[in-house]
């Protein structure tokens, strides 16, 4: 953006590159037409809102509003950095985003080629609708199914390990099982439903190109990886983009269902900290100045990202 | 031509807009515009004569599945000559509608406060003076002046009273066991804590249910430190009621040897496997459902859920006999029970709604109706020969639980006052004698309760960090009942709430205490 | 399409249909044991916690819901938001995203970057309630719609999908005298079935699942879509709502079976869309559309 803006106002003491930039403007004009509709909601109801950040700098009392609420300066930030718990958040909420990111991220990719690879149009079909079902149940069903069949008392894996002859293993509330559990009750939900973005880019795939391939022979393996791979390499660079954005949402709901005492040296994240620790009392300002600081990280890794991924000749998000 | 046809689709679409948002309005009658701030005009006689009625409208909890039947809304207004406007709040989401509500200046005349802790979170705002104070006006009406100072005082801020209260039971605290287990075993009630640890170990080891295998627990309990098991034993045990006074000064529950034993007492029941090992991540239905299905026999908490309970158990084993019980003394021999404040929700009135105080004293002449037993009744129990019927002078609500789900139960929410303030109050008559006994029992805790004496005092450090300074506690506390920190390790923990904060908590009680005082 | 029927490809095949198999039988057993909760007794699901094909069948649960029409009438509401936002969303979003797919178009990158940063920082509710307000929208079904009609994320994959086009269908459509307007409608909106079938699905669920902004902008209960209802029932009957008030005396929480029987029926109409759509999904459905 700001190349962008520095190139505008070159142009304008330039007279000659500007009445060029004004043609440019008035031949693309329909484009901005199309653009306006879009550009006046982000301003309306993102841009305007986020004033309210502001109250990250006061200490805000909703019956005073944001004009009249005190300014406290980095009061607030200062306490989040010289919280007890900060280190140990911030090293929960980096390793189970990369967790996230190493085990979850290729799954539904994984998932979508072999369903690509499928010829029956009705099996495909069926497993499609079937694997994009759990998305649509919530954490609170998710978690406490989980919970009835990990649980020590009666749950059914536990009574399995017992009747293989193992140990009972306390899943629930231990620090080791904590992010496995995290990672797989993800995958069981969000896989299916991730395969619908690479399906639809893999549809645009032109189909002479896998029998040119097959009349060179080569194999299933050797296609995909020259062909299908390729074709949505684009999606797959823009969805990883926009997921280390994503680094420090993690999911409060899911997460706040399966904190407990016995696991919060692991599972305490951002969120559900702020939410203990301000929200449930009140506290505007605090909960706001973490968020900004949450938001801070994700743009500084999302630019370094849009870079990153300019520099390999992608075409990046923005 | 192209872009003839876009501009089309564009204009439909900016149609479908403005329709969606008409047909949102379409019911004229719930306009926004007709919301508080329409309500500065007050009874106004019409040309008929008759009063017009007052507009009055209340933001309420809702803790049914669904919104209610509007039959009893419509005969309240007309007993009371209003025009009731009432929003209802699912009960998951009710302080963030309200504290939206509340920031955008948008909240109703009345607004109801879900709990105590919901309305400590208000202190501030009610001493910036956004709320009316109503205690001076109360002795002008016949049956608000009956609230009991002493709940109004629990429910004040600064010595002033804005809030009207719903009446709770004290200490519904005891627990809820399976009596043909205990008769089997030939065990009677335990009336120490040494007897109920006996229980629990008998329903485990002996295979109280004779099916010959050993698949029974004593006790089930869950993810609920206060109105589960834990808070209740600790009565038993004689630990104060989340503050303390210890040498003349208040001190914090945990810092007393009682709340330690306690620990103890549960980690010899849980090491032992007498209750269920995930008690700390059990949910309420998870916990009933290990005693419905015979898995355990031992239920402490409130006693009134032995009604739900018995009709479910009646229904996967017809030979389950439940029965309640209340008094079990800890090694002091003393029996005691902690207690609520006495109150429920409360109700508040936004200066930001109620514009001048004659408008104030329209909506508290329209609670003071509310609160006669004609009304209260109403609300709380229905239309007699619809959803109830009376014997003996005592209420049979209907069976029909959905129709009583739908019609009466959401209003239950807008009580004021109740049984012990309110005379002609209808009491139900409990055909199930388990049930019959627990309320008994509620009743008969009352002359051992043991009170907060923090309930109404202040201490900002606890408003902004008590919450978190509160899970270092619990989360000490059941480590140590699992077994994985010892008592030097509880001990730091306590050190480290201290060092974080605690510290300036207690003085700051203190002090607020010493002022009151 | 001719197969090739090497001995390698039957293996991968065989393969691979068996992990789907796997996969789609681990996915679905939650739902199973949903579903058959739904259509049994309560003291059943008390006492199997995990029931695939119930002993006892009963009705009960879905005669309990359906005894009043307050769920009808949500669904109707749910219905109608998904149907006017997705429309609405759909063509907000498509046009932004052709516009600023277009590599020549000045500003585009300043525009886009402006869209993703809306993506990390948010004002809050109190900001965006203060909006919806002042724009007269409290207590209308347009505020479940228009300030969430644009998602960054669905701009930005639309964008990329735009972008992905074969170059020179433009370049070659100016030449025929098509202007921008033109272009966007005849050419590149038919080509891009595919992703136009995805966005719609990915707003048809977010207009689905709207909750949130129901509870805050919407006042009048009547007016509650379905998730409204559903999560009071899940909240009430998983018992995680703390009984601080003390209403658990008087209030008994919704059975387990009526919890069930309301997922499955605030699920089944939104999972049916997706069959509709899959036929955008196809291999080779953009070559189809251009042929046709």
């Amino acid at each position: 953006m700001m190349r962008d803006t520095a190139v505008g106002n070159a142009m304008v003491t330039k007279p000659k590159q500007s009445s060029e930039l004004k043609r440019r403007l008035i031949k693309n004009r329909a484009l901005y037409q199309m653009i306006l509709p879009g550009f006046l909601f982000f301003v309306i109801f993102k841009y305007i809102p986020m004033g309210g950040l502001v109250i990250a700098l006061q200490d805000y009392q909703p019956y005073l509003g944001i004009l009249n609420s005190p300014w406290v300066g980095f009061e607030h930030f200062e306490r989040l950095f010289t919280e007890p718990m900060f280190f140990t958040i911030l090293r929960n909420t980096l390793l189970l985003f990369f967790m996230n990111l190493l085990f979850y991220f290729p799954i539904p990719i994984i998932l979508a080629l072999m369903l690509n690879e499928v010829r029956r149009e009705a099996f495909k079909r069926i497993v499609q609708t079937i694997v994009y079902i759990p998305h649509f149940m919530s954490w609170v069903i998710i978690v406490s199914i989980s919970f009835v069949m990990l649980s020590m008392d009666r749950g059914i894996i536990n009574e399995l390990l017992v009747l293989m002859g193992l140990e009972k293993v306390n899943f629930l509330m231990s620090n080791e099982w904590f992010r496995p559990m995290y990672v797989l009750q993800i995958i069981w939900r969000e896989a299916g439903w991730g395969t619908i973005i690479y399906l639809a880019a893999m549809a645009a795939i032109d189909p002479g190109l896998y029998e040119a391939a097959r009349i060179d022979g080569a194999n299933r393996f050797r296609q995909i990886w020259h062909i299908t791979l390729p074709s949505i390499r684009s999606v797959i660079m823009v969805l990883l983009i926009l997921k280390i954005g994503d680094v420090l949402e993690l999911g409060f709901e899911h997460i706040y269902l399966l904190l407990n005492s016995m696991n919060r040296e692991v599972a305490e994240i951002f969120d559900t900290y702020v939410y203990t620790a301000g929200l449930r009392q009140g506290q505007f300002s605090y909960s706001t100045a973490v968020g900004f600081f949450k938001s801070v990280v994700g743009l500084i890794l999302v630019m370094g990202a849009n870079w990153l991924s300019k520099k390999a000749g992608e075409e990046g998000i923005y | 031509m192209a872009k003839k046809k876009a501009s089309a689709l564009l204009a439909v679409f900016t149609a479908f807009a403005v329709l969606t948002g008409c047909a949102g309005n379409s019911d004229g009658s719930n306009s926004p515009a007709a919301g508080p701030n329409n309500n500065t005009q007050t009874a106004t006689e019409t040309p008929a004569g008759k009063k017009e009625p007052v507009k009055i409208s209340i933001m309420a909890n809702l803790h049914t599945p669904e919104v209610p039947d509007d039959t009893i809304e419509k005969m309240l207004e007309e007993a009371t000559n209003t025009d009731l406007k009432i929003q209802w709040v699912p009960d998951g989401s009710y302080d963030e509608k309200m504290n939206a509500s509340f920031a955008t200046g948008t909240l109703p005349q009345a607004t109801y406060i879900k709990n105590q802790t919901s309305l400590a979170m208000l202190r501030d705002a009610i001493r910036n003076d956004q709320f009316w104070e109503i205690g001076p006006l109360l002795d002008q009406y016949p049956n608000l002046k009956k609230l009991q100072k002493e709940v109004l005082a629990n429910t004040s801020v600064d010595g002033k009273v804005y809030a009207l209260y719903a009446e709770r039971p004290l200490s519904r605290q005891g627990f809820i066991y399976r009596k043909d287990w205990a008769d089997k075993l030939g065990l009677s009630a335990p009336t120490t804590t040494e007897e109920f640890f006996t229980m629990v170990e008998k329903f485990t080891t002996d295979d109280p249910d004779g099916n010959g295998k050993d698949d029974t627990i004593g006790m089930t309990d869950r993810s609920d430190f206060v109105y589960g098991a834990f808070k209740t034993v600790a009565s038993w045990f004689g630990t104060p009621n989340n503050w303390g006074m210890q040498e003349g000064k208040l001190m914090p529950e945990f810092m007393f040897p009682q709340y330690m034993e306690t620990l103890q007492f549960f980690k010899r029941i849980h090491s032992a496997g007498y209750m269920n090992q995930d008690f700390p991540v059990t949910s309420k239905t998870d916990q009933q459902s290990l005693l419905l299905t015979g898995k355990a026999g031992v239920y402490v908490g409130s006693m009134g859920d032995v009604a739900g309970l018995d009709q479910k158990i009646t229904e996967v084993n017809p030979d389950a006999l439940l029965d309640v019980h209340h008094k079990v003394s800890g090694p002091n021999s003393e029996y005691g029970t902690w207690a609520i404040p006495g109150f429920g929700s409360v109700v508040l009135f936004p200066k930001s709604a109620v514009k001048s105080e004659e408008e104030l004293k329209n909506v508290l002449s329209f609670y003071d109706q509310l609160m006669s037993a004609e009304l209260m009744n109403l609300i709380t129990w229905g239309i007699e020969g619809k959803h109830y019927t009376i014997e003996d002078g005592k209420v049979i609500p209907s069976t029909d639980t959905a129709l009583t789900d739908r019609e009466t139960k959401p209003y239950l929410s807008l009580q004021i006052g109740g049984i012990s303030t309110i005379d002609g109050m209808l009491e139900a008559k409990h055909i199930l004698p388990s049930k019959a006994k627990a309320e008994e029992l509620i009743v008969d805790n009352n002359n051992y309760l043991i009170h907060d004496p923090a309930a109404a005092l202040d201490s900002l450090t606890y408003n902004q960090d008590g919450a978190r300074l509160q899970e270092i506690i619990k989360d000490a506390s059941y480590k140590f009942m699992l077994g994985n920190i010892d008592e030097a390790g509880f001990q730091a923990a306590v050190d480290q709430w201290l060092k974080q904060g605690g510290q300036k908590i207690i003085d700051e009680y203190n002090a607020s205490y010493a002022a009151v005082k | 399409m001719v197969q090739d029927k090497t001995l390698g490809s039957r293996i991968f095949d065989a393969v691979n249909y068996s992990l789907l198999v796997i996969i789609a039988l681990v996915t679905f057993l939650p739902f199973i044991h949903v579903i058959a909760g739904s259509f049994t007794t309560v003291g059943e699901l008390a006492q199997k916690q995990f029931v695939i094909i119930p002993t006892v069948w009963s009705l009960d649960a879905y005669k309990y819901i359906f005894s009043t029409n307050t769920i009808m009438k949500s669904m109707g509401v749910s219905i109608g938001v998904t149907i006017f936002g997705t429309l609405f969303s759909m063509v907000l979003t498509a046009l932004m995203a052709y516009g600023l797919s277009r590599r020549d178009l000045d500003g585009r990158r300043g525009i886009m970057f402006m869209v993703v940063f809306t993506m990390l920082f948010s004002g809050g509710m109190i900001p965006s309630f203060l909006v919806v307000k002042e724009l007269g929208l409290i207590d209308s079904l347009a505020a479940l719609i228009v300030p969430t009609a644009i998602n960054a994320f669905n701009l930005i994959i639309m964008r990329n999908f735009f972008q992905n086009l074969p170059d020179g269908l433009e370049e070659s459509a100016k030449m025929d005298g098509c202007s921008d307007w033109g272009i966007l409608l005849r050419i590149v909106i038919p080509l891009s079935m595919p992703a136009i079938a995805t966005i719609s699905l990915f707003y048809a669920v977010t207009y689905w699942n709207t909750y949130m902004t129901a509870i805050l902008y919407l006042n009048d209960a009547a007016k509650w879509p379905v998730q409204v209802i559903l999560r009071q029932i899940v909240i009430l009957a998983s018992g995680l709502a703390a009984d601080t008030s003390g209403m658990d005396d008087f209030v008994r929480p919704p059975e387990q079976t009526v919890k069930m029987a309301v997922i499955v029926v605030a699920t089944v109409p939104i999972l049916l869309v997706y069959p509709f759509l899959q036929k955008h999904f196809a291999k080779g459905a953009l070559l189809g559309s251009i042929k046709g």
